[in-house]
């Protein structure tokens, strides 16, 4: 007898026979690594613009590419292609004396993810480069689920190293140095609403000049923080979904910034999905952002009583003033084929001072308006 | 704070119920008619009742030649055939044609020579099967997906649920029950086991959060002998007489369609039962002729019996 009882063997095979079978699924894993490779490639089309003056164009085609590997694993990279061409105002709005620029940028990046049972983490790396610019990346990410999936907390660090040029003095090479940190977490808070909540900080210090404006001297070091608040809401009656966050931006510089957004997912029959998207921004000035009141001797571009020496921090770039800005997009997506998608989104936006919230706008300037139109084709595999 | 939403339906010769929470009324309408069109797409593809049926095509072959089969046919033929490696030829899909000389309605044995003439057409070693085709090599053999068809209905049900984003709650098919996952609250769903003998009472209960359940009993279709002997449905393949050893079977595991074969086998094996389903991941309860409980439960999953 107790020569039959070693033979008895349990049915262990049963089990990894049963998961040979099509269409079943693994235990509820709540990181699910993706079983699907997908590929696509977008075209961006970008144009900004003030009253009279066709500033800059960009077009810009990427390839994106992501592979599951090994069951566990994903590795996901991109390319993309920017060629600039335009003029860069080079104080406020001025148009006069800007200087042609055309140039191209190369950007790529690499991310590689593993997925466990409850928690994933990866690693990623990026690099972009232009004549005068370039910047190198690497970052790390880890998120962790709770047992009943319903809450997910992620935390985030990345660091930069940055190289400034400029076709405008070939002796300008600075650098700077960036690191980050991120960390939130994601609640289902019923069944058909979702919210999140995340932190961002950033610490650099280095060259933050723009060497294309003058005067223009900013601080060596800038902080920067971020508060992100999401909420998204399903209506089961339309199978609609209403995706909304409010963002709050402050840094050393002074600006202040608060960002409302939605829009509105509405799947539509045929494979359509239209997504129409409204986002607007309130921004307070950089405190050494200066308005565009010139010296009565020096005239243009230099603020009243301008020496070589003091003020000590000054700036005259639009982006760091105080403004109002709406913006206005619309998606398509359409399921050509059964997993292959292509989309196409449209967004304008448009940036005026009298349009700030809580304050009043930096005079002097005029509008300023951008279009963005991308195309894209996507493929699961 | 939380709601379920129950759709029952019958198919498979049996009543089914899914269980959805975590979702508003509308959503898991939607996803139940999603499911349960899952589960009658199985029926209609390997029902022994239906002539139109990948099964019924196969058997009438019997005896001529060779079926080619799609290629979810033929993981499943491939699987009935590791179950039948695995169990040392316990677990043959071709048994079901002992039904012809057992009339369970009648609750009559069958005659010796009629039996033994019977067993020469029962024998997964006799079926050629290569992998993409099927030959059923004498008249009257025949085949079905008993054990395994509505088992693996039930995961394929889930896997559908899942996909679409269904988080909460569990198929059940007869008894065959695969959970999607816990209760919105996160805490397990409990089913109960019907005592193999009385069929108002309770002999456990097993919470489950994820895996699937399934039970395999000698009271579903039965008769009692004139000497007092009891002769269920579950017939050997070996000598074509019923199952004596346990009274009922129920088997955790991950996916309901391993469950189920593994209840099915235990009830064939008799004794060796809880050395066979000794492994990881998988727990048992086996009711043994006498009505005693035996469990196995490495992950806490059975509650005592309690009162009707």
């Amino acid at each position: 007898m107790a020569a039959t009882e070693t033979e008895v063997k349990a049915w262990g095979g049963v089990l990894a026979a049963a998961l040979l079978l099509p269409g079943l699924q693994a235990p509820a894993l709540a990181e699910t690594a993706p079983e699907q490779a997908e590929m696509a490639v977008k075209l961006l089309h970008y144009r900004d613009r003030q009253p009279g003056f066709d500033r800059i164009k960009v077009t810009a085609p990427s390839v994106y590419l992501m592979v599951p590997v090994a069951g566990r694993w994903s590795v996901e990279g991109s390319l993309v292609n920017d060629s600039v061409s335009g003029a860069s105002p080079r104080y406020h709005s001025a148009v006069s004396g800007a200087s042609r620029l055309e140039e191209t940028r190369k950007a790529g990046d690499l991310r590689v993810t593993r997925y466990n049972d409850r928690d994933a983490w990866s690693l990623g790396a990026a690099y972009s480069t232009e004549h005068d610019y370039r910047s190198r990346s690497v970052s790390a990410d880890y998120r962790r689920s709770s047992e009943d999936n319903n809450t997910t907390w992620n935390v985030g660090v990345g660091f930069s190293d940055d190289w400034i040029g400029s076709s405008n003095d070939p002796t300008l090479s600075r650098g700077r140095d960036t690191t980050q940190l991120t960390a939130g977490v994601t609640q289902a808070w019923t069944a058909v609403d979702l919210v999140q909540v995340s932190l961002g900080a950033s610490w650099g210090h280095g060259m933050y000049s723009d060497p294309y404006k003058f005067p223009d001297r900013r601080p060596d070091r800038r902080e920067q923080y971020t508060l992100m608040t999401r909420w998204n809401h399903h209506f089961s009656d339309w199978k609609a979904t209403l995706p909304s966050s409010w963002r709050y931006y402050a840094d050393s510089f002074g600006v202040r910034a608060n960002t409302l957004e939605t829009a509105w997912v509405q799947p539509m029959s045929g494979g359509w999905t239209l997504t129409p998207t409204l986002r607007y921004t309130t921004q307070r000035a950089a405190k050494f952002y200066y308005d565009p009141v010139y010296d009565a001797s020096l005239g243009a571009p230099f603020p009243p009583g301008y020496t070589a020496t003091s003020p000590q921090y000054l700036s005259p770039d639009q982006r760091l003033s105080a403004f109002g800005a709406i913006t206005v997009g619309l998606k398509v997506a359409y399921e050509v084929a059964p997993r292959w998608t292509a989309d196409f989104s449209l967004e304008h936006y448009e940036q005026r001072a009298a349009w700030r919230l809580g304050g009043s706008g930096s005079p002097g300037l005029a509008r300023f308006q951008a279009d963005w139109l991308q195309v894209g084709l996507s493929h699961r595999f | 704070m939380w709601s379920v939403h129950r759709h029952a339906f019958t198919a498979m010769a049996s009543p089914n119920e899914i269980v959805l929470g975590g979702v508003d009324a509308g959503q898991a309408a939607d996803a139940c008619e999603i499911a349960e069109a899952e589960v009658r797409r199985i029926e209609y593809k390997y029902s022994r009742y239906r002539d139109d049926s990948v099964v019924s095509a196969i058997n009438a072959r019997a005896g001529r030649n060779a079926v080619a089969v799609d290629s979810e046919t033929a993981q499943l033929l491939d699987f009935a055939a590791e179950l039948h490696r695995q169990s040392d030829g316990l677990f043959d899909i071709t048994s079901g044609s002992l039904r012809r000389v057992w009339d369970f309605k009648a609750g009559r044995e069958p005659r010796p020579d009629a039996l033994a003439l019977q067993l020469q057409r029962v024998g997964w070693h006799r079926v050629s099967w290569d992998g993409r085709a099927i030959a059923l090599p004498q008249h009257g053999m025949e085949i079905d997906f008993g054990g395994i068809g509505k088992e693996y209905a039930a995961d394929r049900a889930v896997a559908a649920l899942r996909e679409r984003g269904l988080r909460h709650g569990f198929v059940n098919l007869g008894g065959d029950i695969r959970v999607i996952g816990p209760r919105p609250d996160g805490q397990p769903w409990v089913f109960a086991v019907r005592h193999p003998r009385h069929d108002d009472q309770v002999c456990a209960r097993i919470a489950l959060r994820d895996g699937a359940l399934a039970t395999s009993g000698d009271y579903e279709r039965f008769f009692i002998a004139a000497d007092g002997r009891r002769c269920c449905h579950i017939l050997d393949p070996r000598n074509g007489q019923p199952v004596r050893h346990w009274q009922a079977v129920s088997v955790v595991a991950p996916l309901c369609v391993a469950a189920g074969a593994l209840a099915t086998m235990s009830m064939l094996i008799g004794a060796q039962a809880a050395t066979r389903l000794g492994m990881p991941g998988v727990g048992f309860l086996l009711v043994d002729a006498g009505g005693q409980v035996h469990t196995h439960d490495p992950e806490q999953l059975l509650q005592p019996p309690t009162s009707p």
